[in-house]
């Protein structure tokens, strides 16, 4: 095994280091015994920062990892080792750049706490007691399970191959499909539990329903421009973060109000901040609704031809009188600007009511997003410049996978409080919660786990422990260490985003391409690329748990006698591994060339970007700025006149839901007296909790802190760095104050993602406050996604 | 041969640090709060919620102004400072005997010590790295989401930036102080 | 005469370890003889820690660069130059009155000087390259170029002075005195300069410091000479010897008067208008408790002393130097402190920090033991020379 560099030695700054390619340092008088000691190790740099040098270096196109909109890149290998990531100029999604996290993906790809090798439970589950195997050993683990935890063959002839038995989840990525073929299609599981029901399930689900689209926005033609609940200054979403802040400040959008309970970063760049309460969104979207309809500002022939159900809508709005009076006390918003805020939007020329993109705040959540899509289509702004754009995506032909029929498989049955529980996905709470409260109609036995971090990332962590506990089988495949993998039985190191190439993707409406990531380095230590991981488990795993389908599934047993097991292995996709029988470069190759010719191939593989055209449309504008596009080639109206803009929903009351946005009073919002709201939210610096062990971006926030009001903090005795204790109904956590004016008294809020109870994470390792571990686990009806904004919690010094 | 320059268009400026990041990365810089060559500043913001003052909180990107009449350069005793061909202020760390005479004299709190070679260090434009392979930009200019930063030749009229500085209002840090900064904060 | 015969000629007496150990063992002397073996040994452990640490066994930050160290060395170079101008009224502009202490007052401008440079050759970072450089590519616009320069020459020329005060050698002596005082005085007033020139610090910037330095110098020459003379003759002064003194707390009285009469106006012009950068650092300035220190030890107290007794009472002067030089000291670490209190860069880098207000500084334990060790290596070379040499004046 390899000598580890302790991170310590990195930070201390007193090393004597040996800088890649350039001059070399290290003259403090004397050197000091400790520095001698560690060795370089080929292939990972020796200090956390590299010099890039003049000399040598192959430039390989790669995506981003860390977040979801994988900004493309370039990624400077010198020697072997990556020293620098610079932006790749060709993919219009991201615009030519590279966010901070994007510029650390160095330090996640050389973190010293990377898992570097497979390994076994030998502790209790959550201890973080490991056992260094072989990868044959870890896949026989799986299969057949140790001493201190059962194999998934033993599960499954005790199940008699209810393939339900085993859950998975997987977090967002370009081999997410992958695990879904893997545990989803080919092992048969239907127990899916992914970001979406904690992230953007409702707020996509909401406009799919109202406009069918998630818009992208045309801020370059946009005039006016309302941001509600979206930090995009740190929340950073490609390319609208670039397009936006270019025309904020009275440039190309004359007039940015900035809507949020906090003044965030994007609030500090717009014309006016309004905080609303957490929560009352929808009373004030409704309350503008009102104005337009009332004064006739909205463009009425447009609703009149695309809207569905549109004159009950107005007759629903204006019979219920939400006036901005009305909306005043619930939103905190007050009448005044609403009624300016309605006049201006509509008389603007390309306004802009902005989606939004996040977890939910409330339970109306879903009537807010449908509230927002009506909204702006009154407007008439929608697919066409400076407007919602639904554009022209690249359609990439789907990969065939051969799915076994597994009849013994039972379904989904996390529907509790649901009105339309999605099939692929679910909800985890519900699912979660109903496995803890032995609702389930069979047992749930097995997770199978990968890119997901659960304990930090659901609300109410001390659930998600005891449902990880509650398992026979726990398997984990991730890069680093987190606190879920803590309740792994089995962990499979993969390689990081810059050690693998990946299935290609297509992204965007407006200026549509498709990327392909290729692996600047192979990857390090043990880890294998996740697509190699999914066969090799596959393989081992066919033929056993094939013996067990025999024994108990009645429909494979017909059909062998029909057509003899050879056959119906091979053909019905019993042999698990045949999903992946040619590596990711080469599938894409195919893939590609096949639908886009040669010559697109040679492009994509070189450039890691390519959209039909390329090579004509794409032109360096100034030393900052490409065209991507041409103004006259973009997809700013694709539908004509196959809009829909959808009012009223007749659907949704078939389970108990509001076919019209209208409001309720069991949404108000209020804190008790000396209680305060939790609110969560984003800093540019940090994706969720996957990014607080990078020792460069914890550079830049070495810590999380509580936010509240600088006025309370002083009556409560707390200054800023005290440490204060945060206690909900559900958990307790501490963390240090952050006295400041940009939060309302009643309300506070703390980064997300902080809190690790890894200790395999040297740098997150009890550093801040989960914030999982105290928010409530409430769901909004509509698809059970959890509601993160309703927790009230008690603050103390300690 | 040029007079390197740079334009910040700072109202796109959203307070991000990939600029910091980038910088880092490329130049090898130590980790720590004061180690850092390139910053974003930020004030408190001014008022009580729900009052507040949101241009109090600009943001406001900055560095070595590589400064035409650079204090730091006159007071350094063994001329570790120094023009180089392109008029960036540049740090010989061979001959700096760190006795912070330039950490005082700079008024933009620029420069800092690196550890390694306890030596003075600051921005220089990406000198022995990016410009010394032949490119055009710097790693802070190349990296931001915004696109804040434009760098460049200021004797060539043509050039991106002299033409943003013909065309735009701009304004320097402390020109009181006769630096003549080149680093230009366009509004 | 060839040189080896100019040097074998000087007048020294031979003294071995022995002679070192031998003296009055009274209380005083022990208490003396004690704290300098102290301060010797922290001056090798502090060494020792720098050494192995570097500077970040110093409490210095990037904005706070200038730290105890600069001020110490400040503080003996100014001693030194103080000493050579009142070493100087005796022998190079023949007022009789002060030429008892002439030798006396140049040997210690040496002494102090040396301990000055041991001070400051573990703040600079690579003294051996300064010294390399400083020669090859020197920064002729920098006042620190000067000043080291300058130093560095003075240093000669008072070792030269010096020579020819033990030979007797009046004439060469004045000569060269002449010179080293000429280039002394550039040398402090460029010292003052290095704070003078930046235009960064509005608080320094200007005309002051270099002058205040010559005018300070000397007074800190005067009472480190009733210190000297205080400890020569035990407080028991003989006639011609209480004569000089008395004039020198004459002239004393004199320039303390001056000198608060500057650093009032200077703190008065400084708040006047409200200019930012000036107005707020002098009222930070005024309200802490080390200039307050600076001016009542260094100067109310000893003034008053001098004027209760209209300079006649020179045992209570003797005393008095020793109030005044912890005011000097004072003075020299509120110099280097208060041009850095305001920081240069006023807004928050992140997001969770507290904006920044003044700089904050405290010395290390490592800083504080080298600087006692200055003062450690400076006694012990004093009391090495009054055994070499032959100090008194000569009695003509």
């Amino acid at each position: 095994m390899e000598v580890e560099i302790s991170r310590r030695r990195f930070l201390q700054g007193s090393v004597a280091m040996t800088v890649v390619g350039g001059t070399v340092g290290a003259t403090s008088l004397l050197s000091a015994g400790h520095e001698g000691e560690h060795k370089a190790v080929p292939g990972i740099p020796s200090t956390v920062t590299t010099k890039t040098s003049t000399g040598k270096a192959e430039e390989i196109p790669f995506l981003c990892g860390i977040c979801v909109n994988k900004c493309a890149g370039f990624a400077r290998v010198e020697d072997g080792i990556v020293t620098k990531l610079n932006p790749n100029p060709y993919f219009p999604k991201s615009r030519n750049m590279l966010c901070p996290r994007g510029n650390a993906g160095i330090q996640t790809t050389y973190d010293p706490d990377r898992l570097k090798y497979p390994m076994i439970r030998i502790g209790e589950r959550g201890e973080g007691k490991f056992k260094r195997v072989s990868w044959d050993e870890a896949y026989d683990a799986i299969l057949n399970g140790t001493d201190r935890f059962k194999g998934l063959k033993q599960i499954l002839e005790e199940e008699k191959d209810n393939r339900a038995t085993i859950g998975y989840c997987n977090g967002e990525g370009l081999s997410k499909e992958g695990f879904e073929t893997l545990v989803g299609q080919k092992l048969g599981s239907p127990n899916y539990v992914d970001e979406v029901s904690i992230c953007l399930e409702t707020a996509g689900g909401g406009f799919f329903a109202t406009l069918g689209v998630y818009p992208e926005i045309d801020f370059e033609h946009t005039d006016y421009f309302i941001i509600l609940g979206a930090n995009r200054a740190e929340a950073i979403i490609t390319p609208d973060t670039q397009d936006m802040f270019k025309q904020t400040k009275r440039r190309g959008i004359k007039k940015t109000i900035c809507i949020d309970p906090r003044f965030t970063n994007t609030a500090a760049k717009s014309d006016k901040w309004l905080p609303v309460n957490p929560g009352t969104d929808l009373a004030y979207v409704l309350a503008m609704t009102y104005v337009a309809f009332k004064e006739n500002l909205h463009n009425e022939a447009f609703m009149k031809k695309f809207g569905v159900g549109y004159e009950e809508y107005k007759q629903h709005i204006l019979s219920h009188k939400y006036t901005p009076e009305w909306a005043e006390p619930i939103c905190g918003i007050k009448a005044k600007e609403i009624y300016t805020m309605a006049r201006e939007f509509m008389d603007a020329e390309a306004p802009v009511i902005y989606p939004g993109r996040r977890s939910v705040f409330s339970p109306n959540d879903y009537q807010l997003r449908r509230a927002m899509g009506i909204f702006q289509a009154m407007s008439g702004n929608i697919d066409k410049k400076g407007g919602y754009i639904y554009g022209n995506p690249i359609m990439l032909k789907p990969e065939y996978v051969n799915a076994p029929i597994y009849a013994q498989a039972e379904g989904r049955f996390d529907t509790e409080g649901i009105a339309f529980p999605t099939l692929k996905s679910g909800s985890w709470i519900v699912f979660r919660n109903m496995v803890l409260e032995g609702k389930n109609p069979y047992p749930v036995r097995a997770m199978l786990m990968r890119k997901h971090n659960p304990m930090m990332s659901v609300p109410n962590s001390a659930k998600t422990a005891q449902f990880l506990k509650k398992m026979d089988l726990n398997v984990m495949i991730d890069i680093l260490p987190s606190d879920t993998a803590m309740y792994a039985d089995v962990i499979l190191p993969e390689a990081s985003y810059l050690e693998r190439t990946s299935p290609v993707k297509s992204y965007g409406f407006l200026e549509p391409a498709i990327v392909q990531r290729r692996a600047a380095i192979k990857p390090l230590y043990e880890t294998k690329e996740p697509e190699v991981i999914y066969k090799e488990l596959a393989e081992k795993l066919a033929k056993p748990l094939f013996e067990i389908s025999k024994k108990y599934d009645k429909d494979l047993q017909a059909e062998i006698t029909k057509r003899g097991e050879e056959k119906v292995f091979e053909e019905d996709g019993w042999n698990l591994a045949d999903a992946w029988e040619k590596p990711v470069h080469e599938a894409n190759q195919e893939a590609i060339e096949s639908q886009f010719g040669k010559k697109a191939w040679e492009i994509l593989n070189e450039k890691g970007v390519y959209y039909p055209h390329i090579e004509e449309y794409h032109k360096q504008l100034n030393p900052n700025e490409y065209q991507y596009y041409p103004k006259s080639k973009r997809f700013y109206s694709t539908m004509g006149d196959n809009k829909k803009v959808i009012c009223k929903y007749d659907h949704l009351a078939t389970k108990g839901i509001d076919t019209m946005p209208t409001w309720h009073d069991e949404w108000k919002f209020s804190v008790p007296e000396g209680k305060f709201r939790l609110i969560t939210g984003r800093h540019a610096q940090f994706t969720q909790s996957g990014t607080t062990n990078n020792a460069m971006l914890r550079d830049l926030i070495p810590t999380n802190y509580l936010w509240i009001n600088k006025r309370v903090a002083k009556k409560m005795g707390i200054e800023f760095g005290d440490k204060v204790e945060v206690k909900s109904e559900v958990g307790k956590v501490e963390l240090l104050a952050y006295p400041t004016e940009k939060i309302a008294p009643n309300q506070t809020f703390m980064l997300h993602g902080f809190g690790s109870h890894s200790e395999g994470l040297e740098l997150s390792y009890g550093n801040g406050a989960n914030d999982a571990t105290i928010i409530k686990d409430d769901i909004e009806p509509t698809f059970g996604a959890a509601v993160m904004h309703s927790t009230n919690v008690e603050i103390r010094r300690v | 041969m040029a007079r390197y320059g740079m334009a910040l268009d700072y109202k796109n400026c959203i307070n991000c640090k990939a600029c910091e990041v980038a910088c880092k990365e490329e130049n090898g810089v130590l980790l720590g709060a004061d180690k850092h060559r390139i910053w974003v500043g930020v004030n408190e913001v001014e008022g009580e919620w729900p009052n507040l003052d949101i241009i109090s909180n600009t943001f406001l990107p900055s560095q070595c102004q590589q400064c035409e009449s650079a204090p730091c350069q006159e007071v350094c005793p063994t001329h570790a400072t120094y023009y180089d061909e392109n008029h960036v202020v540049r740090v010989d760390s061979d001959k700096c005997i760190l006795c912070s005479y330039c950490m005082n004299a700079c008024p933009y709190d620029a420069r800092y010590v690196d550890d390694r070679t306890m030596t003075v260090d600051k921005c220089t434009f990406c000198s022995d790295t990016r410009l010394a392979r032949g490119e055009t930009t710097t790693a802070c200019q190349n990296t931001c989401p915004t696109k804040v930063r434009t760098f460049g030749d200021l004797d060539d009229p043509n050039s991106e930036i002299s033409i943003l500085l013909k065309t735009r209002e701009h304004f320097s840090l402390k020109t009181h102080l006769g630096t003549k900064p080149k680093l230009f904060y366009l509004t | 005469m060839s040189i080896k015969e100019f040097i074998t000629s000087i007048p020294v007496n031979k003294v071995g370890v022995k002679d070192l150990l031998n003296f009055e063992k009274s209380p005083r002397n022990l208490l003396v003889a004690g704290l300098t073996l102290l301060f010797l040994a922290f001056f090798v452990i502090g060494v020792g820690n720098y050494l192995i640490h570097g500077h970040e066994a110093y409490g210095v930050t990037r904005q706070h660069p200038w730290g105890l160290l600069i001020a110490v060395y400040i503080f003996f170079v100014v001693s030194s130059t103080g000493m050579c101008i009142v070493g100087s009224l005796g022998d190079v502009f023949g007022f009789k009155d002060y030429e008892a202490i002439s030798k006396r007052a140049i040997f210690t401008s040496i002494v102090t000087i040396l301990a000055g440079f041991a001070v400051i050759a573990f703040e600079i970072g690579h003294p051996v390259r300064m010294m390399i450089y400083n020669v090859l590519t020197p920064g002729l616009t920098s006042a620190i170029w000067w000043m080291g320069t300058l130093y560095g020459l003075y240093l000669t020329f008072m070792i030269i002075e010096f020579v020819f005060l033990l030979k007797h050698d009046m004439k060469k002596a004045k000569v060269f005195g002449l010179i080293g005082l000429l280039v002394g005085l550039a040398a402090h007033s460029n010292l003052g300069g290095v704070f003078g020139f930046l235009n960064s610090r509005t608080i320094s910037n200007g005309v002051f410091y270099p002058t205040y330095f010559i005018l300070t110098a000397f007074i800190t020459g005067i009472y480190i000479a009733f210190i000297i003379m205080g400890f020569r003759y035990k407080l028991d002064f003989p006639e011609k010897i209480r004569v000089m003194l008395v004039n020198l707390a004459k002239i004393q009285g004199l320039l303390l008067s001056i000198l608060i009469f500057f650093e009032t106006w200077k703190m008065l012009t400084g708040v006047y208008g409200g200019m930012p950068g000036r107005a707020d650092v002098v009222k930070e300035i005024v309200s802490s408790w080390p200039f307050w220190a600076e001016v009542l030890f260094g100067m109310v107290i000893p003034l008053v002393i001098i004027l209760k007794s209209m300079g006649k009472n020179v045992i209570g002067m003797y005393w008095g130097s020793f109030i005044g030089m912890i005011g000097i000291f004072f003075m020299r670490y509120d110099l280097v402190h208060d041009t850095q209190l305001k920081p240069l860069q006023m807004m928050k880098t992140r997001e969770y920090m507290l904006p920044p207000e003044w700089v904050h500084y405290f010395p290390s334990a490592t800083e504080i033991m080298i600087s006692l060790g200055g003062l450690g290596i400076a006694i012990l070379l004093y009391y090495i020379g009054t055994k070499l040499f032959e100090l008194d004046a000569d009695e003509h």
